[in-house]
């Protein structure tokens, strides 16, 4: 009897919350799948800013075709959650489509999801190639791929790093290493593809645990391969590692390249001081590049200052705005919530490249994938990430580092 | 092999978990159905655990690893090769099988907390060695598993299909676990979580006990892993073998109730419903919210209610259920009852014979050229100062200690004499006994103690009550069958371990002071008892400080005095021996006659 | 391929840096056997402990500017606090209890500090900035950090002094006692519950102190205690659980293999070295090298 009750009484406060939920019918409800909470919070929310600018933007001038957009957030931390708050987004909230979501798994996860209840998903800021590598038909992506940042790290070598220190790239040793997570592992991966395609030599290429306390034996390992270049696809705490005990083991590359997670983030770069002037690092568009390649930045940053009182804390943000902007201007072009009719104007959308605030194009490919989405090679000068490459968006040159 | 359906408390119980399935499909939400199929399978998960960590008490911390192997095994199988996950799911089943055997059989001999951390290890191994082998696993990235809709791949578009499956999976684990409850086999596993000694002392293979409630619960949890993944399609290390949720398992099981078998169901569907729809509340607070009110919850649950809500509600749950009305069919009690003891066919010869033991503890020669020898039908009792080793004897002679020489041999029914060396051995010998310091499993009743000495002999429940209930007269505790055992006098106590040793059906018996602490009325009715024991056929060997107890019973008395046999005889010899009293007493009372 | 020079040159320095790094996870160590071996409760919070202290270093040398190594006897005061108190309200009620009731206590309460980290700090690294301890050091071809080689010799000097502590004290005495047998001690006048205080706070002090002496070289961030925990236990089980010379020399043990199998075998690979040698231990000997106890008590 009591376990009776009280299974009914807890149902019964489950659908009780479900139920109050307010809609008005002349609202346009999206979705923002995000990681708000767990070890990906601070980038997660991030890009959640991203597209709140956008939509906010987008409110004020008029909505979607009259009818006001509402950002529904929902917090998913690994696949579980994601396919839990995938679900509550399709049937509960009864969203058009979703925006996500930062974090691969959550991605991945979520639009098995989707695309089974017939929803649109844009995804804004994931990086794994498998998200539209699927054969999905209503999941569309507008930023770089983790193959972007390989192919762009290892392109900066040949066309940046090798020119700026005077040698022929081709005798230039390399390492590969990164932290053994989804994202190391696809960037590693892509970079050891990309170098061996261009000829360039690659001496170690090594993963390591991203819960290392230690790596010395690493650091020794690349050291005595002899490595002039080190790649590194990294977080926070694995960047000030194999900094600190490189410069212990008095180990001294000719020149770091990171894919950015810890290499692009200003507290790392305040707690390591000199020994970040001159680190290259290859991530999504920040908010230094050269505002003249890239029309909206300004007042992006502005009306990012504005709401949140700071400046952009990351790259995130930016592209998240760029992608859910031009989301919205389809959603509003194909004039209706049917997922075909969407699918089909996303394909159809054109936009040249410099034409936003990333300075991206958009061009959709069959499997959803933006194939005009870029990352750039940016380099870490004075204490300031700034960017030197590609040439129409660089806010600097490149210089060599200590 | 089921559940009698007639009886209330099974109906409302089955009635209750039909509310999972009928509550979705009534809402319609695929909400709710992600809800309740999440439901199903944290219950099952949490129910699989409690096979070992509620029933057998063994704290696996890494239980996910065999969800892993699940879901990887599946994943794999039908992402690589094609083969349907129904199939996947029992090779991933016998993997995990192999691997709690693995870990269980080496660590599950030892005390202590080597079983947890063994679990933790074998996760984290797990995990980095997926990572590794990224290249056919898919690495950190995760596996998607190929989108084929249909009953061979586990995978429907209905939200309703999937919750049948998950519904499926929990009754078939819910059921397993309520076989291992209600059979024999639980009842080993709740006595050797208890008092692991005495179980061993009633032919109980701990070890052996322990191993297997982990290979079950592997298993079990691993069929849930390989259908997880295919309601998710997508498997990745990080969260296939995950620390958290081998934690959350156990949690949701403490929280309803370890050792039951409605226990970790309940403690799911409190804790999980609300904590998913808090979670979109609680992040509103800021990052970290939800998992410190999860950890409070833990240390709350753990210092309010250790028992959980089963086992601090379900009594008065039980009177309410109980009142309802049941069709209580009559259980034929099976009249043949198991032989009694033949008479001593071989009365006079020896039984068990213990022959030059030695044992040393460090510098103290404990037991020092003992031989001993006990006949069919004799009561032979052992006396001696304190200290002088006769309980260190006992364990010789019952498998528990070891001797560094000499040997132990008892005489079987078919008259072969055998050298048992562990306590179990000794007991499916024919040697049963009791502990000086009493061990009653304190959460079972009188009947079901003393069941647990029956079931050395049969693995019949009927049977084992029928030998259960004839011993309880032998020992004259026949009005007490239904009490707690903890809810005994220690003359009550005592008795209990007496027909817990009886009900295996001895043909020896190690009485340890059994009289000590009892008061004089219960002397006299303990005696009555022995001698009913001994006319019933079974040899006695009892240790007592009681004098006149010892002269009244014994047929013969042997003297133990500082590890060595001082003197061996009849009984009114033996004690007015100047060497005796002096070994009691001292030199000045030699010549101070016993009365 | 390496000249020989080079490659015994290398094999000396990995050996020097997985000695430094025993050092570092020896002084974590201490604290967890200490309190497993006296109080026999497998505590999981201990990471969180040094999560906590780390925090606490970093705000005192944030705002007070106050170097780590100074601020590490405070803030292992605060610790010992916080461990006595954890033992006196949360595992005291439970003593009685089974013992894996305990462990899901502790369990309760690592998760919730570190989410509690979480809530407050954010899941941002910080790290003190300071200078001395941070230098490098050249000895011959070998390179060290200065902190290292200073966490080194803490350790050592910490463990002997604990060890007199447990020979020569009464206190120390009672201790050794309730780790051979609870009942026992008590019997011979040990105050059993006030001695678990006692034991647990000064396991977490010692924990406060390591805080102290890693915030020199390691950011702290909610997580950080899990990246030691895990390590430490096995480090624990490995020297023999409660046994100190055990918890200082499975440290250097482990120290070496994670360096050598780092490089030797690989990075992302080493940690698979460490626990399959963890099982191994506990099929092999599980009392471990040192163990008190025996493995079945």
């Amino acid at each position: 009897m009591i376990k009776n009750l009280k299974r009914i009484s807890a149902v019964l406060g489950c659908m009780t919350v479900i139920a109050i939920t307010p809609a008005k019918a002349q609202d346009i409800k999206l979705g923002a799948l995000f990681p708000f909470s767990g070890g990906l919070a601070l980038l997660g929310d991030e890009s959640y800013r991203g597209v709140k600018i956008a939509v906010d933007e987008r409110n004020a001038a008029g909505g979607i075709n009259g009818k006001k957009i509402v950002l529904i957030k929902a917090d998913a931390v690994d696949a579980n959650q994601a396919v839990g708050e995938a679900r509550r987004l399709t049937s509960v909230e009864g969203v058009t489509a979703i925006f996500g979501s930062f974090a691969s798994g959550v991605s991945s996860a979520a639009t098995q999801v989707t695309e089974l209840a017939g929803v649109p998903y844009f995804e804004l800021g994931a990086v794994a190639d498998t998200i539209t590598g699927r054969g999905l038909k209503y999941v569309f992506r507008s930023n770089s791929t983790a193959k972007n940042f390989a192919d762009r790290s290892i392109e900066s070598i040949i066309k940046v790093v090798a020119p700026t220190l005077k040698v022929d790239p081709k005798t230039l040793k390399l390492a590969i290493i990164y932290e053994d997570g989804p994202y190391g592992t696809l960037v590693g991966g892509f970079q050891k593809e990309e170098a061996k395609r261009l000829g360039l030599t690659v001496v170690e290429s090594q993963a390591y645990s991203g819960k290392s306390v230690d790596l010395s034996s690493l650091v020794l390992r690349v050291k005595s391969a002899g490595a002039d270049i080190v790649l590194q696809t990294s977080y926070q705490n694995d960047t000030l590692l194999f900094f600190r005990q490189s410069a212990t083991a008095g180990y001294k590359p000719r020149a770091f390249i990171g894919a950015g997670g810890g290499y692009s983030l200003n507290d790392i770069a305040q707690t390591l001081g000199a020994a970040i002037e001159g680190v290259y690092d290859v991530d999504f568009p920040q908010i230094t590049m050269n505002a003249a390649g890239a029309p909206g930045l300004k007042e992006f940053v502005a009306a990012y200052q504005k709401q949140f009182g700071i400046q952009p804390r990351s790259g995130h943000s930016l592209v998240n705005y760029v992608g859910a902007k031009a989301f919205l201007d389809i959603l509003a072009k194909a004039n209706s919530t049917d997922k075909d009719k969407i699918r089909q104007t996303v394909l159809a959308y054109r936009q040249p490249v410099g034409s936003n605030a990333a300075a991206w194009g958009f061009h959709f490919g069959e499997n959803g994938q933006n194939q005009l989405a870029s990352t750039n090679l940016m380099q870490w000068q004075h204490g300031k990430l700034v960017t030197v490459y590609p040439e129409s968006v660089a806010s600097a040159k490149p210089i060599v580092g200590n | 092999m089921l559940p009698n359906f007639n009886n209330p408390r099974v109906y409302v119980s089955l009635l209750s978990l039909l509310i999972l399935l009928a509550l979705p499909l009534a809402v319609q939400s695929p909400f709710v159905y992600h809800l309740a199929i999440q439901v199903c399978v944290f219950a099952g998960l949490a129910a699989a655990w409690n096979i070992v960590g509620g029933f057998a008490g063994q704290l696996s911390l890494g239980h996910a690893v065999f969800y892993g192997i699940g879901s990887y095994t599946a994943g794999l199988l039908v992402a690589k090769f094609g083969i349907s996950p129904w199939i996947g799911m029992f090779v991933g089943a016998a993997l995990s099988m192999v691997a709690a055997t693995i870990i269980a059989y080496p660590t599950l001999r030892l005390r202590g907390p080597f079983f947890s951390l063994a679990t933790i290890a074998f996760l984290e191994v797990a995990r980095l060695l997926v990572i590794y082998m990224g290249s056919w696993t898919g690495g950190s990235a995760g596996l998607n598993v190929p989108l084929q809709i249909g009953l061979p791949w586990m995978i429907f578009r209905e939200k309703s299909a999937y919750l049948f499956v998950a519904f499926g999976f929990l009754v078939v684990t819910l059921w397993v676990s309520w076989l291992v409850r209600h059979s024999r086999f639980g009842f080993y596993l709740i006595a050797v979580r208890e008092r692991e000694d005495a179980a061993r002392a009633v032919g109980v293979n701990a070890v052996r006990v322990k191993i297997a409630a982990a290979v079950i619960s592997a298993a079990l949890t691993s069929f849930i892993g390989s259908f997880h993944a295919m309601y998710l399609t997508f498997v990745e290390p990080s969260a296939a073998f995950s620390l958290e949720m081998s934690i959350q398992i156990a949690m949701f099981a403490l929280i309803g109730g370890l050792g039951t078998v409605a226990g970790p169901v309940i403690g799911t569907v409190m804790v999980l419903p609300v904590a998913e729809l808090a979670r979109g509340w609680l992040s509103a607070f800021g990052n970290g919210t939800h998992g410190f009110v999860y950890g409070m919850l833990l240390v709350v649950t753990v210092l309010f209610i250790p028992r959980g809500l089963v086992g601090h509600l379900g009594k008065s749950a039980q009177r309410l259920i109980d009142r309802l009305p049941s069709r209580r069919t009559d259980v034929k009690t099976n009249t043949t009852l198991a032989q009694k003891t033949s008479p001593a066919r071989h009365q006079g010869k020896p039984v068990l014979k213990a022959e030059g033991l030695y044992k040393r503890f460090g510098g103290l020669q404990a037991t020092n050229d003992v031989s001993i020898t006990l006949h069919a039908g004799e009561i032979l009792g052992v006396i001696g100062p304190n200290g002088a080793g006769k309980t260190t004897v006992f364990n010789q002679l019952s498998g528990f200690i070891r001797p560094d020489q000499g040997t132990v041999s008892v005489l079987t029914e078919d008259g072969q004499w055998i050298t048992p060396t562990s306590p179990e051995t000794f007991a499916r010998a024919g040697v049963g006994r009791t502990f000086q310091v009493v061990q009653p499993f304190a959460g079972l009743s009188v009947m079901e103690n003393i069941m647990l000495g029956a079931f050395m002999h049969t693995s019949d429940k009927a049977q084992a009550k029928a030998i259960a209930i004839e011993v309880a007269e032998i020992t004259d505790l026949t009005t007490l069958l239904d009490t707690e055992a903890r809810g005994l006098t220690v003359g009550g106590m005592k008795r209990l371990e007496v027909a817990r040793a009886l009900a295996t059906r001895p043909r020896v018996l190690l009485l340890d002071e059994v009289l000590a602490g009892l008061n004089p009325s219960d002397v006299v009715r303990a005696i009555e008892m022995i001698r009913r024991i001994r006319d019933a056929g079974v040899s006695v060997l009892m240790i007592e400080h009681l004098m006149q107890a010892t002269m009244a019973l014994s047929d013969r008395i042997i003297v133990i005095h500082l590890g060595r046999v001082l003197k061996e005889g009849q009984p009114a010899d033996v004690v007015n021996d100047p060497e005796v009293i002096q070994a009691y007493l001292g030199k000045g009372y030699v010549h101070a006659q016993a009365a | 391929m390496r000249s020989l020079g080079a490659t015994v040159s290398i094999f000396i320095q990995l050996l020097l840096n997985g000695l430094l790094l025993g050092g570092a996870y020896a002084i974590v160590s201490i604290g967890l056997t200490l309190i497993f071996g006296v109080v026999r409760v497998v505590n999981f919070a201990h990471g969180e402990f040094l999560m906590i202290g780390m925090y606490a270093v970093w705000l005192l040398a944030q705002h007070f500017g106050l170097h780590p190594y100074v601020s590490a006897l405070l803030v292992a005061l605060l610790l010992f606090v916080l461990g006595a108190s954890m033992q006196r309200f949360i595992i005291q009620p439970l003593l009685s209890a089974d013992p894996h009731i305990q462990v899901f206590a502790t369990i309760g309460v690592s998760t919730a500090l570190l989410n509690l980290a979480l809530m407050v700090f954010g899941a941002d690294v910080r790290k003190a900035d300071v200078v001395f301890g941070t230098e490098s050091l050249m000895v011959g071809p070998l390179t060290l950090v200065s902190g290292q080689l200073i966490t080194f010799v803490v350790a050592l000097v910490v463990a002997a002094g604990m060890h007199l502590f447990l020979q020569r004290t009464y206190t120390g005495r009672a201790f050794r006692a309730l780790a051979q047998n609870r009942m026992a001690a008590a019997l011979m006048g040990v105050n059993v519950n006030s001695t678990y205080v006692l034991a647990f706070g000064i396991g977490a002090g010692l924990v406060g102190l390591a805080s102290g002496l890693l915030a020199v070289q390691y950011p702290v961030f909610p997580t950080v205690g899990q990246y030691f925990v895990l390590t430490a236990f096995v480090i624990v089980v490995l020297g023999g659980m409660g046994s100190l010379p055990g918890a200082v020399i499975g440290s250097l043990f482990i120290g070496l293999i994670d360096s050598l199998a780092g490089f030797y075998i690989g990075p992302d690979l080493k940690e698979v070295v460490y626990f399959l040698i963890f099982l191994a231990i506990l099929i092999v000997r599980p009392t471990g090298l040192f163990g008190l106890g025996r493995g079945s008590e």
